[in-house]
Parts: structure tokens; sequence; C-alpha cells
């Protein structure tokens, strides 16, 4: 599978927080998580790759060019939503679109206004009087209407109802029915993933945790329950986080296997996606 | 097609969905020349990833199960007896193998097993 | 593309584009009557009608960060900028438009603007916005926007004084040994230089920020 977009070695420190050697490659045809919990650097990553943060090392590729040396060309194959919307408030629009669809040589008339059809959005409406899940609907029809190849959303459910992400959701499925496209977005709210992710990537502190296919995540890692009395300091070494009870014990681990040898009577679920990422959120093992 | 997923089982997912495509083949329910769903859409439907999908695909299609045309999609391959019968009896191993991993999961030791498999035994020969 | 960032900046000014219109006929007549001298009355309106407009739209850009997402698509960074000056320069060419057709109309005298007296307009635009506008992009618009407000509201009371009290034309044409056609279009030659430096500045600047 072509790699879509790549990046290597990206570094950006602020006062209080950095990026530390960033990298990934994400595969043509998928839809990709990018997790991690607030304040872990996913804007951050997404704001370096787009060139709105000035990276200080590192390098990024879309469809195999570099994106410094190529950026209007490829500007023009991304679609962006992000988290903050960044749309002039005091504009209708029909106004805001005049301003933003020139910028893109592939802009297609008749698939914005099939997406504003299609999410009952006035054109004549002020932005400013548009609710968050609206103006997020908004930001994707902007974003899906010039034919773009890759997605890239900052946080585009954080502060919506389930109805309206589960509806964010089957537009991506939606989207991705066509092939080459691929979509990247950033979220902690992880249930949305669990329905849509074919990989996962996890972002801690600036860095990143692990790579990988979500299903296999889902495989290889498992929710532990049972009798505390069967825990002992060795077994204890095999979770990455672990919860104890008056009732019992909880705890996730990444050695299935070695879990059913040595501890038997033993629940083993498949553990969520919320579930994993919190197993590897840095600091105290036992707070989950 | 009935394709579940099962929670508490420790197939992983790749192989619980081509264990259910396979059954579903030599069981006759796919028929030769069927056009299987696209690898997004039945990602889409049971919420697993397309890289899931297209390994189950990839496998069955090495297995001779399935053929895939470039452009086209991907189909349920003409039968073979031999690759019929093999795989009958594989299928019933991995049954097999899956009743005894779930019962080791849930501590439910050896001789319990076989003495359960007695009773179902039992109960059918009365029939 | 550049255009369509200078409409960008005329519908986020929208709402006050009327009144600087009204304005722009009425403010020369009121500074005539009052002060006198065509320059003075063209000076003030003119930079009056710019410094509102670049307000409206810099507060407008400062409240929604719409700017943000623009430096995502094709746009890029520099156009944005450029697109700045260039409504600004707009926005100077329409006030003398409308003081011209205003001057042809109304009853009440106006002067009508020579290249010179027009030069000295563009060169104060250029000098004042010159140095407004990579402040801001500097400091961002909360920070500066106090400073310009009384630096601007100061220069355009002194003016018309300053202007009566010393006649500006003569000076340039004591001090300055060239002939008349040359010291015609010295102040435009002056303002398109500092124009053009501020420009590069700011987009040294823009293009070095973190958002």
């Amino acid at each position: 599978m072509n790699a879509i977009l790549e990046v290597n070695g990206l570094c950006k420190s602020f006062n209080h927080f950095s990026l530390k050697d960033i990298g990934f490659s994400l595969p043509e045809g998928c839809i990709t998580g990018f997790i991690g919990i607030n304040g872990s650097g996913k804007t951050t990553t997404i704001k370096s790759i787009l060139g709105l943060v000035l990276k200080e090392a590192g390098e990024v590729k879309l469809f195999g060019q570099e994106f410094d040396k190529n950026e209007r060309e490829l500007k023009n194959r991304i679609g962006i939503v992000m988290d903050e919307g960044y749309l002039y408030e005091d504009l209708t629009i029909k106004e805001m679109t005049k301003v933003f669809a020139p910028a893109y040589s592939t802009w297609d008339e008749y698939v914005f206004s099939s997406y504003i059809k299609r999410f009952k959005l006035d054109p004549n409406q002020k932005i400013a009087a548009l609710s968050k899940g609206m103006r997020m609907k908004y930001a994707i029809a902007l974003a899906l209407s010039h034919h773009a190849d890759l997605l890239i959303m900052d946080e585009p459910t954080s502060g919506l109802d389930p109805l309206v992400r589960s509806e964010l959701m089957d537009i991506l499925l939606d989207f991705m029915k066509e092939e080459g496209k691929s979509v990247f977005f950033s979220t902690h709210i992880t249930s949305d993933l669990d329905k849509v992710a074919d990989l996962l990537i996890m972002i801690d502190d600036g860095k990143i945790v692990f790579i990988e296919e979500k299903d296999t995540l889902l495989d290889t890692h498992g929710l532990v329950k049972g009798d505390k009395r069967l825990l002992n300091e060795h077994n204890r070494n095999l979770f990455l986080k672990l919860r104890e009870t008056e009732y019992g014990f909880e705890g996730v681990t990444n050695q299935k296997a070695a879990i059913r040898q040595e501890m038997n009577g033993v629940l083993i679920e498949r553990p969520s996606i919320e579930t994993i990422m919190l197993g590897y959120v840095g600091g105290n093992k036992n707070a989950y | 097609m009935k394709i579940i997923i099962a929670n508490v089982s420790d197939l992983p997912i790749y192989q619980q969905i081509k264990d259910q495509i396979k059954d579903a083949i030599l069981q006759g329910e796919l028929t030769e020349g069927q056009r299987l769903p696209s690898l997004r859409e039945l990602a889409n439907d049971l919420h697993v990833s397309v890289l899931t999908t297209r390994r189950v695909y990839d496998e069955l299609e090495t297995e001779g199960f399935v053929v895939s045309k470039p452009g086209k999609g991907s189909f349920v391959a003409t039968a073979n007896l031999e690759l019929l019968r093999e795989s009958k009896r594989h299928m019933v191993e991995v049954k097999l193998m899956e009743a005894w991993e779930t019962a080791r999961s849930l501590g439910i030791p050896k001789s319990e097993l076989y003495a359960m498999m007695n009773l179902i035994f039992a109960e059918e020969d009365k029939d | 593309m550049l255009i369509n960032l200078v409409k960008k900046d005329l519908l986020l000014a929208k709402k006050y584009l009327i009144i600087m219109f009204i304005f722009a006929i009425a403010a020369p007549i009121y500074v005539q009557l009052n002060s006198g001298g065509g320059l003075a009355s063209f000076f003030v309106t003119v930079i009056m009608v710019q410094y509102m407009l670049v307000n409206t739209v810099s507060f407008a850009e400062d409240k929604s960060k719409g700017s943000v997402l623009l430096c995502t698509t094709p746009y890029t960074r520099d156009y944005l900028v450029k697109a700045r000056y260039l409504f600004i320069l707009l926005v100077f060419a329409c006030c003398y438009i409308i003081y011209t057709l205003t001057a042809f109309i109304s009853p009440i005298h106006l002067e009508m603007l020579g290249i010179h007296a027009l030069g000295i307009s563009f060169l104060a635009t250029a000098i004042c916005f010159g140095l407004m506008l990579p402040f801001q992009y500097r400091f961002g618009y909360k920070t500066t926007r106090y400073i310009f407000f009384f630096i601007i509201f100061i220069s355009l009371f002194t003016f018309p004084a300053l202007a009566k009290s010393v006649h500006i034309n003569t000076i340039f044409q004591i001090t300055v040994p060239f002939s008349q056609g040359i010291q015609d279009i010295l102040p435009w030659i002056i303002a398109l230089v500092i124009g053009y430096i501020s420009m590069l500045v700011s987009l040294h600047i823009y293009s070095h920020k973190d958002f």
C-alpha cells in the first residue's frame, strides 16, 4: 500500500510542552485515528503537519512529495477540519464559501450544494448563528467539496452530541467508499473510533506510544477481571494498568497468553479502545 | 451470510471472520462465482478495520476459497472436492479448538469438558 | 486569487462600507468649511476611512481567526498579507474617486487634487499603514490597536492646523531642488518604497508565525 502521509522526526517545543521526534506513515485507503488525552500533542502535531505551526525539525511528505516544496499543489488535495473552526463569524455561509472556494482549482459547486442540502444548512445564515454541530457540518462540506484525497481533522467531534457524532462517522464511511481516499483524525472520544478506525496511532506527552491496526490492538490486549487474591508480585507486572477494589481487580494487559497461563479463573474480555488508551497513558499504574 | 464476532473469544478477529466466511462457502450458502462484499463494505458493516478484511480475503485467496479480480472485486472460487473434504475436517478441528479455548479461559478443566461432550453425545444418541 | 482575498476584506468590513462611503463624501466638505485646503480635507478623510475599515477587518480577523483556515488552503500565507495591502490601496483609490466626483457636483467649492497633493496623501497612507501593519502582524491586533488609534487621531487633528500654518506644499518646493515634475512624483516614489518594504517585513513576520 502506498503511504499517503509520511511524517519523520517532527520536533517542536514550546514553553511547557514539546513534540519529540514524531514519526508515522499512513497507508492509503484507511481511516487512521490519532488518539491521546487532552494536552498530549495531537493538535500540535496536526498543526505542524499543515504548516500552521512551524516545526523545528523533521519532514512531512504527502502523496510522496515533500510538503514544504509543493505546498500549493498538495494543499489542493487535502480537506481540513479544525476543532476551532476558524470560520469568519460575521459572514454568512454563502459569503464564507465565496471566500474559501476560489482557493481550490478542483472546487465542485455541485458537490458542495449537495452537502449543504443534505445537512439542511441555510446559505444565508450567519456563521455566528450556527450551532457547533452545524458549524462542523459546514466545515466538512467545505473540506469535501474539492475532491480531496486526504481528509485531516482535529477533534471534529468534541462538543457534539452522540447523534451528530454518529452522523459524522457515517459521512466518513461514505467518503471512504471511493477508491484512493484516506482520513486522518485526532480525537479523545475513542468510542467513535470503535466504529470506523482502521489504524490507530496514540500519542502521549509529545511522543508516539503505538501505531497499530485497530483489530490487532483489540486482539492482543485484554481486559482482565478476577479475584484479588490471584494477584502476586510476579503477575502484577503483566498488566499495563491495574485497579483493585473491594470486589476484585480489573486490569489491562498486552500479554494475554501469559495471563492465561499464570492466572487461573480470570475473565479475559476484549477491551475497548478507550481502555487500551488509558492503559498507556503515563503515570500512576493503579489509576484508570 | 452470517458473521458474528465474539467478544470473549480468543480467536483473532480476522480469524473469526475468515472461518465464518469459509463456513458459508463450504455449506453452500455462498455459491461458486458469487461476488463477495467489497473490502470497505464488509469492514463498514462489521465495524472492523479494512486492513483486517483485506487480510481475510488475502488468506482465503491463498487457501483457494476466493478469487479476486482487480477492479471487479472478490468472488467465491469454483469448488474443489478434495479441498472441500480437507477443509471440512479442518473446520471441525477449528471448532473443537475454539471450544477448548473458551473452556480454558472460563476455567473449565479438560475432564469437565469431556464430561460435557459425553453428555451431548448421549443426548444425540437418544434421538 | 488575490482578488478573492481582497473581496474577503471587503466582506469583513461590510457593516461600515456604507457609513464610510457617506463619510467620504461629507467629511471633505466639513473640513473645507472649517479649516480649508483641498489637501487637508482629503488627507483627513482618506486616513480616517482607511483606518476605520482596516480596523474593522483586523478586529473581525482577530475575533474569529478565519485567516488560520485560509492559511491551510492553497492561498498560502503570502497572499493573505498581500491582499491586505492591496485592500488599503483600493480604499485609497475609492476615496479619491469619491472626492473628485463630490468636487464636481458639490455646490461648496472643493479643490481638485493635483498629483503632488495626492502624492502627499499617498505618502501619509504609506507611512501610517506601513508602520501599523507589520506591528499588528508581529504583536497582534489587541496589543496595538490603542496605540495606533491614539497616533492616528492625534495626527488627524493636528494635520489640518499644521497644513494651514505651514503651507506643506511650499516646504516641499523650497527644500528640494528638483524640477517640478520630479517633485510631483517624489512623494509617490517614496510612498511606494516605504509600502514595499513594509510589505516585505509583514510577509516575513507572518510566515514565521505559529498559530
